[in-house]
């Protein structure tokens, strides 16, 4: 038997065997070679009680080059494309080794969603919110836990919460004049938050909403 | 019919010496002491060797090798540790033997650890619990005869039928079909000479003969390893380069290129595998960049990037607000202009203030005007400066584009040849001169080429009007070679147009002499002042 098919069946055998991590790891389509694997956010953290699924595709050269895998489950965090779920890991890149499997990559991202590396990112804008008020991104984060990845209190997504900004300011530029949805990517991308508000002039974010 | 090559008139009395010295420029460099210890020679006038060439040896492939595995068993005998060790210690510390002899007999374990020859410690080394062989060999292959209470399984393929397995220093075993497919990707799909151990964390590093041993005779992979080594080699070596035209396997060794050398030296060297392979030891540019330093040639070419696209644009399209000379375009509306920066209003045609117009809106008939024409000379004088770089850059384009051209200039002469053979008596030999007269055509428009960057960054001086009438000499010449070329061939002509463009030739390879002998000799004596800061140049 192939190499890759066989260690790729044994991996998903074991995840099924080991109960103890809530780890799944499932065929997307009739193929071995293309997974979703499926994870709970970790205790303490924006994420606890949310299931993230990530989409797992094996090249044809592994386990002598990493899987690439991508969160399917939209997750707000420094590290995770918010678009399109691309992830910054090492492991996933340079620093991966054939000894590691599939659970482990999970285990791993797992443990990234608990620890981000706001110097390292993949989303600029979440990294930049993340910096500047924390509280702040850990309430969007959870909020975005809630709406996507059914983290207790589900609720239906609001735009303004999900940009992570507050609606007394969106009301603020919307009763200028501007309409709300142009308002909320402006100050989502200036990262109109915490204390960086007062960094921001009006003028400046007025610019901005006229650019375009 | 005189014989062929004869120059000896008395105009030219120098020929045969300056032929000799042509004959012998590929190999000047191997025929001279090639002793390294003279580190950083600048341009040595002795022998043959002219003022504006430099020291270098052209190298195959095979010689890298050689250079490379001399310094191997050079560390390998003071270290006295195996070749495969040695090579993984000069790869870690860049191939700088002095800074790894250094730092080796400081703290041997450390460097050999950071290097990947051994694991990094006892303590914090990931293996799984096996016996260790405490073996100062880097690799082990061994079979497993003897029938073990658990059979080994392949942490990686989960395959435990597999008996032959393989392992690096640190002790992490996997079996040999793991090992032949992860060295392979490795170094085909990643292109990377760095294979390190398989185990999560591990950083030993596979020895050379590890590698050849687990690729098991796939020769096409190994010849990939070895080029991807002579690569790292020759990009660690500061005095070694590749040749950069395509797919050329050629080095060459040159020990010029320090940076303070480069602000009197242009290190123009030749692979020789092709006498069209010349590039710049000094600086990334793929061709003879003479007499300009690389420096000055680097600042020239990133200026004509930005700027001779722009500038042309901008002489056609603007003009300057005659007060605080900003650049204005006038894209609709009348006449009357008010400068969007300092208010300035004025007249788009006379380019007068405005108030002086009175009541003639929209029309303009006062040329003449004095206001008018100190505001135009205003206008002028900030123009001069782009004017004067478009002179220099359309000349210095002019010449690359000619140079270019000289392929189809090529096919024309052969053509030529062929027909002076069959209308006349001459033989193949003796048609050669037009060839060797559009070779000389062609590494003199380079000269020429980069004579005017040269002169676009020259301070105004009695050195730099020497130099510029250098230039003139050399241009006229070549210009009056080039139109000999291109004349009309008649059988009763060709005795005296061979003879015609047999003296242009010589005449014209000895100003292109001339003006980079005497550029050189500039360098040397700091007679060149520039009109801009340069790099390394003082």
């Amino acid at each position: 038997m192939d190499a890759r098919l066989r260690r790729v069946n044994k991996e998903i055998a074991d995840c099924k065997n080991d109960k103890s991590t809530n780890i799944e790891i499932d065929l997307i389509d009739n193929s071995p070679f293309h997974l979703r694997g499926t994870f709970e956010g970790p205790q303490d953290t924006p994420y606890a009680g949310g299931r993230f699924n990530v989409d797992i595709a094996i090249p044809p050269t592994y386990p002598f080059q990493p899987p690439k895998i991508r969160f399917l489950t939209k997750v707000y965090h420094p590290n995770v494309s918010s678009a399109s779920g691309a992830i910054c890991l090492d492991i996933l890149k340079d620093a991966w080794s054939p000894v590691l499997t599939l659970k482990s990559t999970l285990i791993s991202l797992q443990s990234l969603l608990n620890s981000p590396e706001p110097d390292d990112p993949q989303d600029a804008e979440v990294a930049k919110h993340y910096l500047t008020s924390r509280s702040g991104f850990q309430e969007t984060a959870r909020y975005w836990a809630q709406v996507y990845a059914g983290a207790p209190g589900a609720k239906s997504g609001d735009a303004i919460a999900l940009a992570g900004l507050e609606t007394a300011h969106v009301d603020r530029f919307e009763s200028i004049g501007f309409e709300r949805g142009k308002v909320i990517d402006v100050l989502r991308r200036l990262n109109y938050r915490g204390a960086n508000i007062a960094k921001i002039p009006e003028d400046k974010v007025v610019e901005e909403l006229l650019k375009n | 019919m005189s014989s062929d090559y004869d120059y000896s008139d008395e105009e030219y009395d120098d020929d045969e010496e300056m032929l000799d010295a042509e004959d012998g420029e590929p190999s000047t460099a191997s025929d001279e002491e090639m002793d390294i210890e003279t580190d950083d020679i600048k341009v040595i006038s002795k022998g043959k060797k002219k003022l504006y060439e430099v020291e270098y040896d052209p190298l195959t492939q095979a010689e890298v090798e050689d250079l490379m595995r001399g310094d191997v068993e050079n560390i390998s005998a003071i270290f006295g540790v195996d070749a495969t060790a040695a090579a993984l210690l000069l790869r870690h510390m860049d191939w700088n033997k002095d800074r790894l002899i250094d730092k080796y007999m400081d703290n041997s374990a450390a460097v050999a650890a950071a290097a990947g020859v051994s694991p990094a410690s006892k303590a914090s080394s990931p293996g799984p619990e096996r016996p260790r062989r405490s073996t100062r060999s880097a690799s082990k292959t061994h079979r497993k005869v003897d029938p073990a209470p658990q059979p080994f399984v392949c942490p990686i393929c989960f395959d435990d039928t597999q008996v032959e397995t393989s392992e690096l220093s640190c002790g992490h075993a996997f079996c040999t079909g793991c090992w032949n497919a992860y060295v392979t990707g490795k170094i085909r799909e990643e292109g990377e000479h760095r294979i390190s151990c398989m185990g999560e964390g591990c950083g030993v590093l596979a020895p050379d003969n590890f590698v050849l041993k687990v690729l098991d005779g796939d020769t096409e992979t190994a010849g990939r390893y070895q080029e991807l080594l002579v690569r790292n080699f020759v990009a660690s070596s500061r005095n070694l380069k590749f040749c950069p035209y395509p797919s050329c396997t050629h080095a060459v060794s040159c020990h010029v290129a320090s940076r303070s050398s480069l602000a009197t030296v242009v290190p123009t060297v030749s692979c020789g595998a092709d006498p069209k392979h010349k590039f710049c030891f000094g600086c990334p540019i793929e061709g003879d960049h003479r007499p300009v330093l690389c420096s000055v040639a680097k600042m020239w070419l990133q200026k004509c990037r930005d700027d001779s696209e722009t500038a042309n644009w901008i002489k056609t399209n603007t003009k300057e607000c005659s007060k605080c000379q900003s650049t204005i375009e006038k894209n609709g509306g009348c006449n009357h202009m008010t400068c969007k920066k300092c208010k300035w209003e004025f007249c788009w045609v006379c380019m007068g203030p405005w108030q002086e117009h009175g009541t003639a809106w929209y029309s303009c008939n006062r040329y003449d005007d004095k206001t008018g024409v100190s505001a135009r000379d205003a206008q002028s004088a900030s123009r001069a400066s782009l004017e004067r770089y478009l002179h220099y850059y359309n000349r210095w384009a002019n010449h690359e584009q000619s140079a270019k051209l000289s392929v189809e200039l090529y096919v024309k002469t052969e053509k030529k040849m062929e027909e002076m053979q069959l209308s006349t008596a001459l033989t193949w030999i003796e048609v050669q001169f037009m060839k060797k007269a559009v070779d000389e055509v062609e590494k003199c428009r380079t000269t020429l080429k980069w004579t005017y960057a040269m002169a676009y960054y020259l301070e105004k001086s009695n050195q730099k009007e020497l130099f510029e009438d250098n230039q003139r000499d050399l241009e006229k010449a070549v210009e009056d070679l080039s139109e000999l070329l291109e004349s009309p061939i008649e059988a009763e002509t060709i005795p005296t147009l061979r003879q015609k463009v047999t003296d242009k030739t010589v005449y014209v390879q000895k100003r292109n002499e001339i003006m980079l002998e005497d550029t050189a000799q500039g360098y040397e004596e700091g007679r060149w002042k520039w009109n801009t800061p340069v790099e390394g140049y003082d």
